[in-house]
């Protein structure tokens, strides 16, 4: 099953790939570096997808204390994290040669920035604590606390750029999207999601045997 | 539990002096830091404030459970009867209060120090601060219970808690900056919900999980 | 606008670089956790066979632990401290 899935993930990563250099046309705007918001863009879609999942697993292990859903959350955080570092890479390469500089504390970045310290935060936790279970309950809370603090982080940092001040910059392929960059970035979109997909189920399947091994 | 901590620190006075002679060497650094520039002094100084404030914070915070664990008291905690969310409330009124007196000074050594005009902005600023105190002690105490028993505890409950904190930062400050300009509550309507919303957020974790943190 | 190619290029071998790096990552972890079980499996022959055969590779885990690993929160106290 997870091979399988393995093996999806990479046929449509093929096919993100040829929808984003081949079938996207060249952006009118920006040139061929606005090609770097089809990695870009849905790197972030997934990472966001799977704090999501690792909030729901959180919850259930605190309601149910299956390990397997803690295996969940600790797999899902950590590919979340995993992705949100490409976005923010891919964002600050792609920064350069259209801002000219490669950080900048717009909002989105800024968020992402703090999102992603915070899940850090959570895996040196994981990290730090010995004990099997008192590790999957403090991680449990953690999780829930980062991921409801998520939509804070975004409107707080939002407001703070952007309310007396005139946004600096506009979003890529903002109000008038060609349908076919949207389908180029719902495909890469599948495809990474594909891709997180294969890596939590291995990861799962790996943090499973190290439970089997040192019970 | 509240009136418990309370006695103590009272007879012991050691966070709270220790919080205080820290708040007044920020103080010191930032006037070094930033020279004798009015301007700019005035325009970083909500920045300043609050950046106090959080840092006291994180060293009183991580100190609330200091107590229970060096005189081995951890397993009568986690043995104490009844609903162990009344700890949670407990320890976090105690961690209120002890912030809300140093915080009180720390803004009476900066009126001093930067000649900082508060007036007419005193009653908003008042609710702003109450508003971020009682996020940072929220999260903070909830992490504290984490950390308590971690190995590397002094460094990982500010890692754990600066990054959670942006939200009530940015909030706290961006207020701040607007009453000491002399706008109006209503202009910061927006922060202040948020800070609401955090409050209540952190708040209800708070209570909901900390039985789970205190099981061991 | 100039096209950038470079950064274009950059990014996607940064994507692709961190990717692969974590796909090694669980490949080693794998590897790792295949050889403490190869090599504790032989050792521990009892235990193995007590619960049945732990040996195993590519299936994934469906069933918990044998170990009572995470206990619910009891309402009865503990035993009293000594």
């Amino acid at each position: 099953m997870t091979t399988l899935l393995g093996w999806l993930a990479g046929v449509a990563l093929v096919a993100g790939l040829v929808m984003g250099f081949g079938v996207a046309p060249r952006e009118v705007s920006q040139g061929n570096v606005q090609r770097i918001m089809y990695v870009h863009v849905p790197a972030v879609w997934v990472a966001y997808l799977a704090f999501a999942v690792g909030l729901a697993a959180s919850i259930a292990y605190l309601a149910g204390r299956r390990p397997g859903a803690d295996r969940l959350a600790h797999a899902t955080c950590e590919v979340g994290t995993v992705f949100l570092g490409i976005n923010i890479a891919t964002g600050a390469i792609w920064g350069k040669p259209t801002w000219g500089t490669w950080w900048t504390w717009d909002a989105r970045l800024t968020s992402v920035a703090v999102v992603f310290v915070m899940f850090l935060a959570y895996l040196l936790l994981r990290g730090a604590i010995e004990d099997r279970e008192r590790g999957a309950r403090y991680a449990a809370v953690l999780g829930i606390v980062a991921a409801l603090n998520i939509p804070l982080v975004h409107f707080s940092v939002y407001w703070w750029r952007t309310l007396h001040q005139p946004p600096s910059l506009l979003k890529p392929g903002a109000s008038t999207m060609p349908p076919v960059i949207l389908t180029a970035l719902l495909v890469n979109f599948a495809a990474l999601a594909l891709l997180g997909a294969y890596f939590v189920a291995r990861r799962t399947r790996v943090l499973a045997a190290e439970d089997e091994a040192l019970a | 539990m509240a009136w418990k901590d309370l006695v103590i620190e009272r007879r012991s006075k050691e966070t709270l002096n220790a919080l205080l002679f820290f708040s007044l060497a920020l103080l010191f650094v930032f006037q070094f830091a930033l020279g004798p520039d009015r301007e700019r002094l005035a325009s970083v100084l909500p920045g300043l404030l609050w950046l106090g404030f959080i840092l006291s914070g994180v060293l009183g915070l991580g100190r609330a459970f200091l107590v229970e664990r060096e005189n081995d008291c951890w397993e009568l905690l986690l043995l104490a009867p009844g609903d162990k969310s009344a700890i949670y409330l407990g320890k976090l009124a105690g961690s209120l209060v002890l912030m809300a007196v140093v915080e009180t000074l720390v803004l009476g050594l900066f009126v001093v120090f930067f000649d900082v005009d508060l007036g007419p902005a005193l009653p908003g600023l008042v609710l702003v601060i109450a508003l971020g105190t009682l996020g940072i002690a929220a999260v903070g105490t909830l992490f504290a219970a984490m950390t308590a028993q971690v190995r590397a505890r002094e460094l990982l409950f500010p890692v754990l808690l600066l990054p959670v904190l942006v939200p009530v930062l940015l909030g706290t400050v961006k207020a701040t900056e607007a009453l000491l300009l002399q706008e109006p509550l209503a202009a910061v309507a927006h922060w202040l919900k948020l800070l609401v919303a955090a409050d209540v957020v952190y708040l209800a974790v708070g209570l909901l999980t900390f039985d789970v943190v205190l099981e061991g | 606008m100039p096209d950038n190619w470079g950064f274009v290029t950059a990014a996607y071998a940064v994507a692709a670089v961190i990717l692969g790096g974590y796909w090694r990552m669980l490949i080693r972890k794998e590897r790792t956790v295949t050889a403490l079980r190869a090599s504790s499996g032989p050792g521990t022959g009892a235990r193995a066979e007590a619960e049945g055969g732990v040996r195993d590779d590519h299936t994934s885990r469906s069933r918990q632990p044998s170990r009572p690993g995470h206990p619910r929160p009891e309402p009865a106290p503990r035993p009293p401290l000594q």
